[in-house]
């Protein structure tokens, strides 16, 4: 019985494989000219030609398993075996794709946006502190009255600062600088009204390099350094406003993600 | 050295080599789909250029791939003239299709090149990581496979190829072929439907 499998006798004969070669060439030509826009086909079929590429290019794969690779003539078990990896494989493609377009694309836009606040954890470490002070998170910054200075760094190659929360009086002079050690990538430092980071981003972002990535007189930017290239440190001095809680981001691009934190004013 | 693989015992019936290779080639469309999924998801996310439509060459990609496909064809070719005992035939198109491999590989080279030139690089944007992670594993298996296919042309040139070991070739030939149909997956994708996205859509306000 373990005999019977090798052997396949009736492998296509090279006239078959031929032809067979031929097909692939004519479905990848009619692939090209369907996208070509100089032939004209491509912009009258508009998204019509997507399923169409995906079927042809679909005829071309099963082509090539089923009689480059014998599965129509071998032992189904071999077919079985690809078919079930080729399945989990589309499983996870859908898993990931479904993932993040689930969300509007922005997973974590998302996650901010829908967060809850996770009431165990807050109760835990009220019950662990000493003062009755619930929730008071620790910050490396004291608090001042005259003119401060307060130092952000970029930390090192990541797109992040090494500080989460700084801190300043109301009506004090408050001068923040800022260390870029990073070799490859240049951020800035965007002080903006709480919850506007992603919105004074994305504006910023069209606005371009040659504003610092900031909209000029984007009313929500309190004030905002220069764009520190690779290895170039900045500052920037500015009275802090009315008490309460605002933000500090880089508005580099795609590093308001994960390159922020919060500025508070007593 | 040449002994009898294909009476050997199996539970299954199946040679073993023949489901490893099986196997494996199941394992590895997750790989591929992986990476694939990833491109799909940072498809038209990239916030600065080089964005595809800038710089993807869809003749020169067409081209490349006829030659790939022409390369799984001299590889059928190089297995049926193992079955027919042809030492000359089996050196010759196994030969061919290592050759044809490798003008594929010159192409990427040259394509990468270009790409790099332009200023795309994998941390530059979404676009440039997700495309070279994805054409640059494919074409270290392309790599990967000319070696394969070069060892086996030296083992036929010494006459250790023929009827009996036919499975050696036929598994290069399996691994080869799925290699080309990843890369009929990978040009429909990134160059026949996604080789014309710009950058992202403007934002509102
Ligand atoms: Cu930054």
């Amino acid at each position: 019985m373990a005999h019977q499998t090798e052997h396949t006798t009736n492998h296509p004969s090279t006239k078959q494989y031929v032809t067979i070669a031929i097909i692939l060439f004519a479905i990848t030509i009619v692939e090209f000219l369907l996208i070509w826009d100089r032939v004209g086909i491509a912009d009258d079929l508009g998204a019509s030609k997507i399923p169409l590429l995906v079927a042809l290019s679909a005829v071309k794969f099963a082509i090539v398993i089923l009689f480059y690779m014998h599965l129509k003539f071998d032992n189904p078990f071999f077919l079985r075996v690809f078919v079930a990896g080729l399945t989990l494989a589309f499983l996870v493609g859908i898993a990931v794709i479904s993932l993040f377009v689930g969300f509007e694309g922005k997973p974590r836009t998302f996650a901010q946006n829908t967060a809850v606040p996770y009431e165990e954890h807050a109760e835990k470490d009220s019950g662990e502190a000493v003062t009755g002070e619930t929730g008071a998170k620790e910050t490396d910054t004291p608090i001042m009255t005259g003119p401060v200075t307060l130092v952000v760094g970029v930390a090192g190659e990541t797109l992040g600062f090494d500080t989460q929360s700084i801190t300043a009086a109301s009506g004090a002079e408050v001068t923040i600088s800022v260390t870029n050690p990073s070799a490859n990538n240049s951020h800035n430092l965007v002080i903006v009204k709480a919850g506007t980071k992603d919105a004074v981003a994305a504006d910023g972002t069209a606005a371009g390099p040659t504003n610092d990535w900031v909209t000029p007189g984007d009313s929500r930017v309190i004030a905002h350094t220069k764009l520190l290239t690779p290895g170039v440190d900045g500052e920037v001095t500015f009275t802090a406003p009315a008490p309460g809680t605002y933000q500090f981001v880089c508005t580099f691009p795609g590093h308001n993600f994960t390159m922020f934190g919060d500025f508070v004013v007593n | 050295m040449a002994h009898a693989i294909e009476h050997e015992y199996t539970t299954t019936g199946l040679n073993h080599r023949k489901m490893l290779m099986w196997v494996f080639l199941g394992s590895d469309c997750l790989f591929f789909g992986s990476l694939i999924a990833t491109y799909m998801v940072y498809r038209g996310q990239s916030l600065v250029g080089p964005y595809p439509v800038d710089i993807i060459n869809v003749p020169v990609t067409t081209i490349s791939t006829f030659v790939l496909l022409l390369s799984s064809f001299a590889m059928v070719q190089a297995l049926a003239a193992t079955h027919a005992d042809n030492r000359r035939a089996i050196v010759g198109w196994l030969l061919a299709t290592a050759f044809l491999g490798a003008i594929f590989i010159g192409f990427q080279i040259v394509e990468f090149n270009t790409f790099k030139n332009e200023g795309l690089t994998l941390g530059g944007n979404l676009f440039g990581a997700t495309f070279f992670t994805l054409t640059g594993f494919h074409g270290a298996h392309v790599t990967l496979g000319i070696i394969w296919l070069v060892a086996l042309a030296i083992l036929g040139k010494k006459g250790r190829l023929g009827p009996n070991t036919a499975l050696d070739v036929e598994l290069c030939g399996l691994y080869w072929h799925f290699v080309d149909i990843v890369w009929i997956v990978i040009f429909t994708l990134l160059y026949l439907i996604g080789g014309f996205d710009a950058g992202p859509a403007p934002l509102g306000g």
